[in-house]
């Protein structure tokens, strides 16, 4: 099938305001978008750049909008698009170029929330793991799965307006940690996103997790989190 | 040199969020709409005279009370909606059921109003 693709272009070096360039191409319904993309890059325009790096969905750099849409280019098929495609960058950050947006306010937001393991207790007398039940593994299962790919964050309007908001990405994070059984953090990371730039600023728009290429219910994580500042308790 | 922050009020209207980003936004207009009303009517009195009657003609224009009876029902059912589910998180992952059944019980309701509105402003 033919494919036109219509494709943000900005070259901070040039260019004062962005545009568009639309390319045709021949392509598989098979196909995934990232591949079309290769495909401009290699036999049209060398200078057109995009961030990728797996190819399968797991590093999370190539989330752009994809015909209005966040969604990660090598998950997203030809046939699923159709073929007319629009491709822009993410929503919400600075654009280096084309494709590439600064991602340090995203991954600032991120660091707030202290997205690592806190424990700071002798280790059990055998020396080896701290032990958790199947069950309080299954407590933040769902928000393991994040690849930091800010197709969340990027369509959140709460984060279009500001960029000071924690963001469903970091607030994913929070609730990996805070969740887990075994970390002791847990009033701590409750604190910082009990700030007015933290879960206040969700209205429950659902744009992320409608974005979210690992399935995660961001919007009930988000809302356990709430509950947890509310009450204090973390069942 | 990076550009601007990449956004703006009409590339974040043009975001694809489907049914929950429009409820998202018609929730806003409808906050809106209300802030609009109170303050006419509010000036309305205030006025008085022949301006104060010159705004009560506006908003008690039909047109207008279709406009207003949206902008709350839409407001207040949408309301409810998202206080049941950030009280019950849970049934977040039932949100796409929950915006059916909210249009379900908004419609029917609007609906019989703006008939009632047309037929007593049209009808005689
Ligand atoms: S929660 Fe989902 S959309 Fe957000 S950064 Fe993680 S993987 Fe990406
Ligand atoms: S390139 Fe790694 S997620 Fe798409």
């Amino acid at each position: 099938m033919q494919v036109t693709l219509k494709i943000f272009r900005f070259n901070p070096e040039k260019d004062r305001k962005f545009h568009y360039e639309t390319y045709t191409l021949e392509a598989e319904p098979t196909e995934r978008v990232l591949d079309l993309l290769e495909r401009v890059k290699g036999y049209h325009d060398g200078t057109f750049t995009f961030r990728r790096s797996c190819a399968h969905g797991v590093c999370g750099s190539d989330a752009m909008r994809i015909n209005g849409r966040n969604r990660l280019a090598c998950k997203t098929l030809v046939q699923d698009v159709g073929e007319r495609i629009t491709i822009e960058p993410l929503l919400g950050l600075r654009v280096i170029k084309d494709l590439v947006v600064d991602m340090e306010p995203f991954f600032e937001n991120y660091r707030k929330v202290l997205p690592y393991f806190i424990n700071e207790s002798p280790l059990p007398e055998d020396g080896r793991e701290r032990l958790q039940s199947p069950e309080e593994r299954a407590r933040f299962d769902d928000t393991t799965k994040c690849i930091l790919c800010a197709a969340c964050t990027t369509s959140c309007p709460s984060f279009w307006a500001s960029d000071d908001y924690l963001g469903p990405a970091a607030l994913v994070a929070a609730h990996r940690f805070i969740f887990d059984s075994r970390d002791e953090a847990a009033a701590q990371r409750l604190q910082i996103v009990a700030e007015t730039s933290g879960l206040a600023r969700c209205h429950t728009v659902f744009n992320c997790t409608m974005a979210c290429p690992r399935e995660i219910q961001i919007t009930k994580a988000i809302g356990e989190l709430k509950m947890a500042t509310i009450t204090g308790k973390l069942d | 040199m990076a550009s601007e922050r990449n956004v703006s009020l009409l590339r974040g209207l043009r975001y694809k969020g489907e049914g929950p980003m429009l409820t998202f936004i018609l929730h806003r207009i409808g906050g809106l709409g209300i802030v609009l009303f109170v303050t006419v009517h509010i000036l309305a009195s205030f006025l008085g005279g022949k301006g104060g009657q010159f705004i009560n003609a506006i908003y008690e224009h039909w047109l207008f009370q279709i406009f207003v009876y949206f902008c709350a029902l839409f407001h207040a059912i949408n309301g409810l909606r998202i206080t049941i589910l950030d009280l019950w998180p849970a049934l977040l992952e039932y949100q796409r059921e929950a915006i059916w059944l909210e249009w379900a019980v908004f419609l029917p309701v609007y609906g019989i109003a703006v008939f009632i509105i047309l037929r007593t402003a049209l009808g005689g």
